[in-house]
Parts: C-alpha cells; structure tokens; sequence
C-alpha cells in the first residue's frame, strides 16, 4: 500500500533523521520526499510518500509522538499501487 | 557562571539531589561545577552502571533518575542503559559531554556522534549549540522525561558551551496536558463492561508510571474484577487482592493463562500487549473484547485491535470506570483456579530450591524491601515467588531483559531510600556483567545485600538449549566461575556460600540482619528450570510443566 503523508515540525538538525528513522523502523518505505523550510528556518514541511503491508495508522500514531512534530496528516493521494497485469 | 555551572543551578532547580556518573575530558567543566555544588555525585564505576542506578533511583522511587557521562566512550557506554529505560518507560536525564562544537565532524579526540547514537534507545534527545539555550533544553528534558509516557532523555553539551558564559536565570517549561477521555468513549468502555460476564483487568507498568495505584486499587474495590499483571505490574496490586491471579505470560501462572483465554472482556490498563505476556498473538485472549487505556496512543491497536481505545491519563481515566459488576460466577471459577493452581514448594532431596529460598525471604523480609533482579532464571523466580505490595519494590529488566541491571539497579535504589532494605537477586551470568558496581558499594558504604543464585550456567539460555536445541549446551557451562565471596570480600563486602535446604533460614537472617552489604552465595542444581513456561510460537494455555 503507498501512502502520503505530510508532516510539520519544528526545524532541528536532526529532524529528517528522526522522521525517516521512526519511518524505517515502523516497516515503511520511502518511495518519494520532499522538505520545505520556511523563510525563517523555524519551520518544516515533509511531503513523504510511503510504502508498506502494514497500516499507516501505526506510522502516524509513531510520527505525532516525536517531540517537534506538530502535524501529521494523510493526503487524499493513497491509492493502491498500480498493478501490472501479466 | 559559565555553562557548566549553569547545568548543575539548572539540575537543582528540578529538584535533583542524586546524580550518578563518571568523569572524562569533555565533561570536566561540569564536574568541576560539580566539585563544591552541594548536589551529590556518585561516582559508579562504568557508565552503565551510572545510567542502570539513575534507572534504579527513579524506579525505586517514581522520580526521574540522572547520569553523567564524558564524550565518545563515556557515552557509548550509556546506551545499554538508555535502551533499558527507554523499553521500561524510565524517566532519567543523561547528560553527556561533548568535543568543543567547532572540533564536532572533524573526528576529533573522544567525538562519536552521540545524537545520532541516541535517536533509536531515546525518548528525545538534544545537542545544545548556544550557551543561553542551557536553561530551556535542561528543563525541557525533565519534562519530556516525566511527562506523557516516561522515558530518558539525552542532553549532549558541547564543552565549549560548558565553558562560555552564561546568565543564570530561572527556567521552567512546561508540556501541554493530556486530553481529558472523551465521553462517548467512557460510555462505551463502561457500556462493555456492564455486559462482560468474565472480564478481566490486565495491569502493565503503565498504572506505576501514571502514579495511578489508589485509582487502580480502588477500581478492582468497586468491580471485583479478576486480576493479572505484567512482570512491570507486579506489586501494582496487592498480592490477597480478591481474584488476583498473579503474572500472566511466558513464566506466568496457570491461574492468569488460563483465565486469559476464558475472559469475554480485557481491560488493559497501561500494558503493551508484549510477545512475552501474550504467547502467540492470534491466539491471546481470542474471546475477549478489549478495553485499552493508555496514556501513549501509539499503543491502542498496535498489536491487538481495541474495542474501546482511550489514549488519556490513568488517574483520570480508571475511576470513570469504577463500577460494580455482576459477575459472581466468574470471580468465584477465577479463585478456584487461583486455589487449584497456587505454587508449590515441595522438592525432594537436600540441594536448595530456589524458588523455596526466594519464598522464604519474601516472608522473612522487612516491609518495603526492594528486590533490584538481574535477568535469567533466577528473575522469573523473582517475580513468581517474591510477593511486592508497591510496583516501586521490584526493579527488573522487563523490556529489554537485560542482564547486568541488578546490582547497580540496587546502588541507585539504595541511595535513593537508605532506611529501607535493599536486595540485588542476581545469576552468576548477570552478575559479572556489571561486577564492578561492587565497588560503588564500596565507595558509598552502602548496605546492599546481594544474593547470587549460582547454577554455574546461564540457566535461562540453557533451559532453552534443554528444551528446544536437543541438549547442545553451546557456551552456557560456567563451571570456572570465580570465587565469588573472595570476590565480594575484595571490595570489603563479607559473605557466605549455602549448598543445602537446612543452611537457607539462618543464612536468610544473617543476610537481612547484617548492618552493610552482604553476599549470599547460593549454590542450586544446573538442572532446575523455570515452570510454567510457555514456548515459543504457542498460545498460553498451552504452557510446559515440568514432568
Ligand atoms: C546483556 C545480555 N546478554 C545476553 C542476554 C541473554 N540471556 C538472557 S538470560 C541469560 C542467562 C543468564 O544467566 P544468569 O545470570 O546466570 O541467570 P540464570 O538464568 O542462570 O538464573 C542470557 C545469556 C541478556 N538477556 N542480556
């Protein structure tokens, strides 16, 4: 299954680490990434495709709990991946 | 003032009188701070003995536990401990030192990245890069540390922000509250209770860490509700609660393993549905319902799906479910079993029994004794045979089992209430691991009685290689074990070694009635194993005995 998620957080060195750590450790992969910081380097937004078997609740649930997170949500764009009819 | 300084006014304003550590280069500012300060410091004799006594401090008394370490190997050497905390929910603050920020990336003398080490075995953790950010990132740390679900925290300071000047000013900071339960969700919860027929109560850790005992006690007064615990819970419940039915899982009763898969209803309270306690997951309480509070929501439907999922404060939470309940035939089938299958004692021949042994010190004991465990065989008898009226009593390695805990456990426990007895139950695996704690005991003079129950192997693991590798004892004999009440009486710690039954009561006395430390060596069969013992892959009703 791929997922989108969009996560906002308080910029920190070491965010992209923490995010994409809890990600792999959780049993998802990253298909796609996109970081954003806003003008005044406070602010992140991560824009993270994922792919897993197992549901994207237990990321979520996993990501909101970092310390600097303050958002995570589930963009419209989950779909099953598409599958090739052989 | 400078940084240092400013860490250690920043420690006092949490409240912290205790703090375990050991010195090194990048850390000196911060002990030098420490020299005259009027916080005390005690020196352990390993970083994982530090960070196991911050550990055994917070748990023996609901606070939060700190340590000290220098950079590179100092730090590295905290991580065993930071895991162990984080896997027990312990709240403890570990302060590391750190190569002069601009040295950091250079490889430099004693530079690991400490930040990066710590973002898998952490709550949260934090690299200071300005001095005036000191005061926030210390007390933010106590708090992330104490608040939500616990767990430690790592402060990683730079020595050059140690050395910088800095204005002293009175920090706090504070983390917003949890969510109030919502009341759909009570009704539902309370909605499922009142059809239960045979609901249960299954306490994890969780209740100890929300400070939520009385509530918790008082919920089991008002439903009667049939009871068990996690080897965290322990000592949650008192032990002649009506229906409690003691430890449920791997090395758990029959009482609790079988009601677990009779119950219609599970009320979990604080608990994680961990593979030790449920057995084969699928088959984990097939018939109940599930209730789950829970203060980390990450939990609710991680491993089971939740009827009703309330993510909230215990405290709050348990009494909104207070209720009597109308379960009589239940409790009374539940206490039958708890009758029908209560532990035996009864052991031929004249080698000691440590099961036995351990019964004996929990009548002999005085109140309020702690038992620090280290992890093996001789833990599982702990919990099964030693019985706790407060969670803070029993300090074991639940998580991350990891062996080496107990001694240091008790130094941190032992400094932390002086007036009450405090006990290391340890293997003679475990306790090399950490051995060198004995001589923080030394230093401290502190009374820690420590039995060592010796089958010269790692029993656990070769209770494994009995059970399921045909007998092929790879690397578990321990037959050249050192002496180890020379050992002990190397660091001025006087002992004895007991071989039969008959030596056990006075030895038990000697040890309880000696004014410092003391070893009790305890020699036992290799052969004796842990029962009831569920195996790998297998529901827990379907446990082994011994035959
Ligand atoms: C640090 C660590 N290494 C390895 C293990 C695996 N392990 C679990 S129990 C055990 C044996 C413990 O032996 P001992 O302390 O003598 O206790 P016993 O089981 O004999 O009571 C081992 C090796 C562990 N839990 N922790």
């Amino acid at each position: 299954m791929l997922h989108h998620l969009t996560v906002t957080a308080q910029h920190s060195p070491e965010l992209l680490e923490r995010v994409l750590r809890v990600m792999r450790h959780r049993g998802f992969s990253v298909q796609n990434m996109q970081m954003n910081l806003d003008s005044d380097n406070q602010q992140v937004e991560l824009h993270v495709a994922v792919a897993s078997e197992r549901a994207i609740a237990l990321l979520t649930a996993q990501l909101t709990k970092l310390i600097g997170v303050t958002a995570v949500s589930l963009t419209d764009r989950t779909a099953e991946p598409k599958l090739a009819v052989v | 003032m400078n940084g240092a300084h400013f860490v250690v006014k920043a420690l006092q304003q949490q409240g912290v009188k205790q703090v375990f550590g050991y010195p090194g280069g990048a850390i000196m500012p911060v002990y030098d701070a420490l020299y005259d300060c009027g916080v005390d410091h005690l020196l352990c004799r390993h970083e994982q003995g530090a960070a196991m006594a911050a550990i055994g401090y917070a748990r023996s008394t609901g606070g939060v536990g700190v340590c000290i370490a220098t950079s590179g190997p100092g730090a590295t050497n905290l991580i065993t401990g930071l895991a162990d905390a984080l896997l027990d929910s312990v709240p403890i603050v570990a302060i590391t030192g750190q190569v002069a920020s601009p040295l950091i990336g250079t490889d430099a003398f004693q530079e690991v990245d400490v930040l990066g080490m710590s973002l898998s075995c952490t709550k949260h953790s934090f690299m200071v890069q300005r001095a005036e950010d000191l005061g926030s990132v210390i007390a933010q740390a106590f708090e992330v540390a104490r608040s939500g679900r616990p767990g430690p925290v790592l402060v990683d300071i730079p020595k050059d922000i140690q050395l910088a000047a800095v204005e002293h000013a009175c920090i706090t900071h504070s983390v917003s509250e949890p969510d109030a339960p919502e009341l759909s969700d009570i009704t539902a919860a309370r909605e499922l209770l009142g059809q239960a027929k045979k609901p249960l109560l299954y306490v994890g850790g969780g209740v100890t860490l929300a400070h939520a005992e009385a509530e918790l006690r008082d919920f089991l007064a008002k439903t009667k509700m049939p009871s068990m615990t996690t080897l965290k819970g322990i000592g949650t419940i008192a032990p002649e609660q009506y229906a409690f039915l003691g430890m449920v899982g791997m090395h758990g009763t029959k009482a609790a393993n079988f009601a677990v898969q009779e119950a219609d209803l599970l009320v979990v309270a604080g608990a994680r549905f961990d593979d030790r306690v449920t057995g084969k997951l699928d088959e984990f309480a097939v018939n109940a319902k599930v209730i789950h509070l829970d203060i980390d929501a990450a939990e609710l439907g991680k491993l089971r799906k939740a009827d009703v999922a309330i993510a909230a404060d215990l405290k709050q939470v348990l009494p909104q479910l207070a209720m009597p309940l109308d379960i009589d035939d239940w409790q009374q089938h539940t206490i039958a079993m708890r009758q029908e299958y209560h532990w035996r004692y009864d052991h031929p021949g004249e080698a000691i029994y440590a099961p036995l042994l351990l019964k004996q010190l929990s009548d002999m004991a005085p109140k309020n004794t702690v038992v620090a465990c280290d992890v093996g065989q001789h833990q599982m008898w702990v919990a099964q045979h030693i019985e706790f009226d407060s969670p803070h009593d029993h300090l074991s390695s639940s998580g991350l089992g990891t062996m080496g805990f107990g001694v240091p456990a008790a130094v941190g426990a032992q400094v932390a209430r002086p007036h009450d007895t405090v006990i290391a139950v340890s293997g003679d695996g475990s306790f090399m691991m950490n051995v060198q704690e004995l001589g923080t005991i030394k230093r401290r003079k502190l009374p820690v009685k420590i039995l060592l129950i010796d089958n010269q192997r790692l029993g656990m693991v070769r209770q494994w290689q009995q059970l399921f590798f045909e007998g092929r004892y790879s690397e578990t004999i321990l037959t050249d074990n050192p002496d180890f009440v020379a050992l002990a009486a190397a660091f001025d710690i006087p002992g004895e070694t007991i071989v039969v039954k008959e030596q056990v009561q006075p030895a038990l006395e000697r040890m309880l009635n000696s004014k410092g430390a003391y070893i009790l060596h305890v020699a036992i069969s290799e052969e004796e194993n842990v029962w009831p013992l569920v195996p790998p892959g297998a529901a827990n009703d379907k446990m082994m005995e011994e035959c």
